[in-house]
């Protein structure tokens, strides 16, 4: 049985993060010790309670909403540590190492800062350290890849050796044609992730490479972030001496503070899972994870029918069809390149999972069409799922006064009477607030979550299809198009509700 | 463009009243792609359909694999059937071709797998 050299306190100078040679083979799980630890998690703003349901169903715990918006923190056992590789509602993940409710900050900067310095040395490192290890091991066995999804290889434990093997050396090849669509940081990153990784099994200990980051919100604090970054960091530095670095480093210590809420951690995650399916941009391609958080909002069922008629790079419904796969898809644009993306991303996960060895086919289509127009059949889509036109970065405010409401109508068109829904996500929340309205007839709103999307402060709106038939309010009878009804008559004898 | 999506499909050219199922002509690349399979979805997708023209398009491809006219009653217990369901729903993917109105005439290409529905202004 191995067990760290440690007993709880960890000495300075001494590298404890070191893998050393003993405990740093590959069959070395069922050795170790099981700890308890607390994750932290950032998630987008908005999406809290979402990610919470997510935890709770896939890890089986409970998970806290911090009052710092887009954090949520939920305990996890290192035997359980790759689930939390699972998730698709997170951005980032950490490990706590400390964490205070009711920090109180001295009054002055001095001595505030003085304190904190103070502070690196005291802090119970040891737990999260040994986390942190296991979790970049975990990653190396796994093939996890940057920006990938770890989803579909099989926990090491009930792998043959040889599979293992096989799929690290299948992981290279892959990254490697994947590597021509991703952009430049990230092939870079990739690069940069695979020399740390050799320098780490070297059997002479290198200097642990690490930064700071300080992320702080509140009116009463006498010190800024870069301050506390600044002196945090240095007692870290002088602590475990370490090296400072700001781009290659090993570990990224973060200090978030929130008022009198103070959070110290060590991060899992090199880089933000949030570009996870990704490989062809757009101008303005949403974050997987909040493409995952609107999915939840409208919780598919098994054979509904769901539309993007304005996807971009197809972001939402290929989430969507990988992550609530029971469901069928239909990613729509008037936009050429909009629609070669969406299929060129489509493409890359395909190829992924074929490579992976599993049926690599999605259930999700592609189909340029005119959203005010679309060339589907009265009453024949479930979910209608969508980040409109911001006005700001695709757009304009002025088009968007006479753009939403002819969407509403049209999508209210194709949308099931009674049972249909329709998930929105906008920043001209004055606009659709509006066309909304103006489509009582026809849609009625939930429910709305605030959320933030690329600094802007924007809203998903939840509606509910009222079981009005089509051609019968008095919205569309007098807007109406006289658009194509391939199931019969319009103006039948049905009531209006 | 798989079938379930065709199923969908429809012409909307101005004045059409009949523009349903959409013709599938000169498709000159068609691929089938294998999808997982899941029964329920199957058997809660069947009432959805337009059965008739799923067959009926299955047929224009060359994939029908003996879908019957009409379905047959206890369908739900019926794997085999089912697959072949699933098969023409998901699987079954033209790449190259085009859509046709069938009252106007109209055609609608197909490419990379994906249809161009838009219209001229004229035609709106």
């Amino acid at each position: 049985m191995s067990s760290q050299d440690e007993d709880g306190t960890v000495e300075p100078g001494h590298n404890t993060a070191e893998p050393s040679t003993s405990s740093s083979n590959e069959n070395d799980e069922t050795t170790e010790d099981i700890i308890t630890v607390t994750i932290g998690a950032t998630v987008p703003t908005g999406f809290e309670h979402t990610a919470a349901e997510e935890v709770n169903e896939k890890i089986g715990v409970d998970a806290r909403i911090s009052k710092d918006r887009g954090r949520i923190y939920f305990p996890i056992t290192t035997d359980k540590l790759f689930q939390v590789h699972l998730l698709r509602s997170v951005d980032n993940l950490f490990v706590v190492v400390e964490e205070y409710d009711h920090y109180q900050f001295k009054e002055s900067k001095e001595e505030t800062l003085m304190e904190m310095q103070q502070l690196a040395s005291k802090l119970p490192w040891t737990k999260a350290l040994e986390v942190w290890k296991r979790n970049g091991t975990l990653k190396k066995k796994k093939g996890y890849r940057k920006g990938g999804n770890g989803i579909k290889v099989k926990p090491n434990s009930e792998a043959t050796d040889a599979a293992v093997a096989d799929t690290e050396q299948q992981e290279l090849p892959q990254a490697a044609s994947a590597a021509e669509c991703l952009t430049k940081a990230e092939n870079t990153a990739d690069m940069e992730t695979s020399t740390q990784e050799l320098e780490e099994t070297a059997p002479e200990a290198k200097p642990i490479k690490f930064r700071v980051t300080c992320n702080r919100a509140g009116d009463k604090h006498s010190f800024s972030s870069n301050e506390a970054a600044r002196d945090f960091g240095g007692a870290v530095q002088e602590f475990f001496q370490w090296k400072a670095d700001m781009t290659k480093f090993d570990i990224e210590v973060l200090l978030n503070i929130h008022n009198e809420e103070m959070v110290i951690g060590i991060a899992l995650t090199e880089e933000s899972l949030h570009r996870r399916n990704i490989s062809h941009f757009g101008p303005t391609t949403l974050r997987s994870t909040l493409c995952y958080g609107m999915l939840r909002l409208c919780k598919p069922q098994a054979s509904d029918i769901i539309l993007d008629p304005m996807c971009g790079t197809g972001a939402i419904p290929l989430e969507g069809a990988i992550e609530f796969n029971s469901s069928f898809y239909v990613a729509g644009d008037n936009n050429d390149m909009a629609v070669n993306r969406t299929v060129n991303n489509i493409c890359h996960i395909q190829k992924r999972r074929a490579i992976k060895g599993s049926a690599s086919g999605l259930p999700i289509d592609t189909v340029r069409w005119d959203l005010c127009n679309l060339p589907i059949r009265t009453g024949s889509v479930d979910i209608i799922i969508t980040d409109m036109p911001f006005g700001k970065r695709m757009g304009s405010r002025k088009k968007n006064w006479d753009l939403y409401p002819s969407c509403l109508r049209e999508m209210a068109r194709v949308c099931t009477p009674g049972s249909g829904k329709a998930v929105l996500l906008t920043q001209d929340k004055k606009c659709l607030a509006k066309a909304i309205s103006r489509m009582g007839g026809l849609w009625r709103k939930l429910h709305t979550v605030w959320v933030n999307v690329g600094g802007l402060h924007a809203g998903v709106y939840l509606l509910k299809r009222t079981g009005a038939v089509f051609g019968q309010t008095p919205e569309d009878v007098y807007e109406s198009r006289g658009t194509v009804n391939a199931e019969g008559d319009e103006k039948g004898d049905k009531e209006l509700s | 463009m798989k079938l379930l999506t065709h199923n969908m499909l429809t012409s909307h050219v101005k004045g059409v009243t009949k523009g349903y199922p959409l013709l599938i002509k000169q498709a000159t690349e068609v691929k089938v792609n294998e999808v997982d399979f899941n029964p329920q979805f199957v058997t809660r997708m069947i009432p959805k359909l337009e059965w008739s023209a799923l067959v009926h398009a299955a047929e224009e491809l060359g994939q029908r694999q003996d879908l019957p006219d009409e379905l047959v009653p206890e369908y739900e217990n019926n794997e085999e059937f089912l697959k072949k369901v699933h098969r023409v729903l998901l699987e079954v993917e033209v790449i190259e071709g085009c859509l046709r109105c069938p009252e106007s005439g109209r055609e609608f290409p197909i490419s990379r797998g994906i249809p161009n529905m838009l219209l001229n202004e004229d035609e709106v």
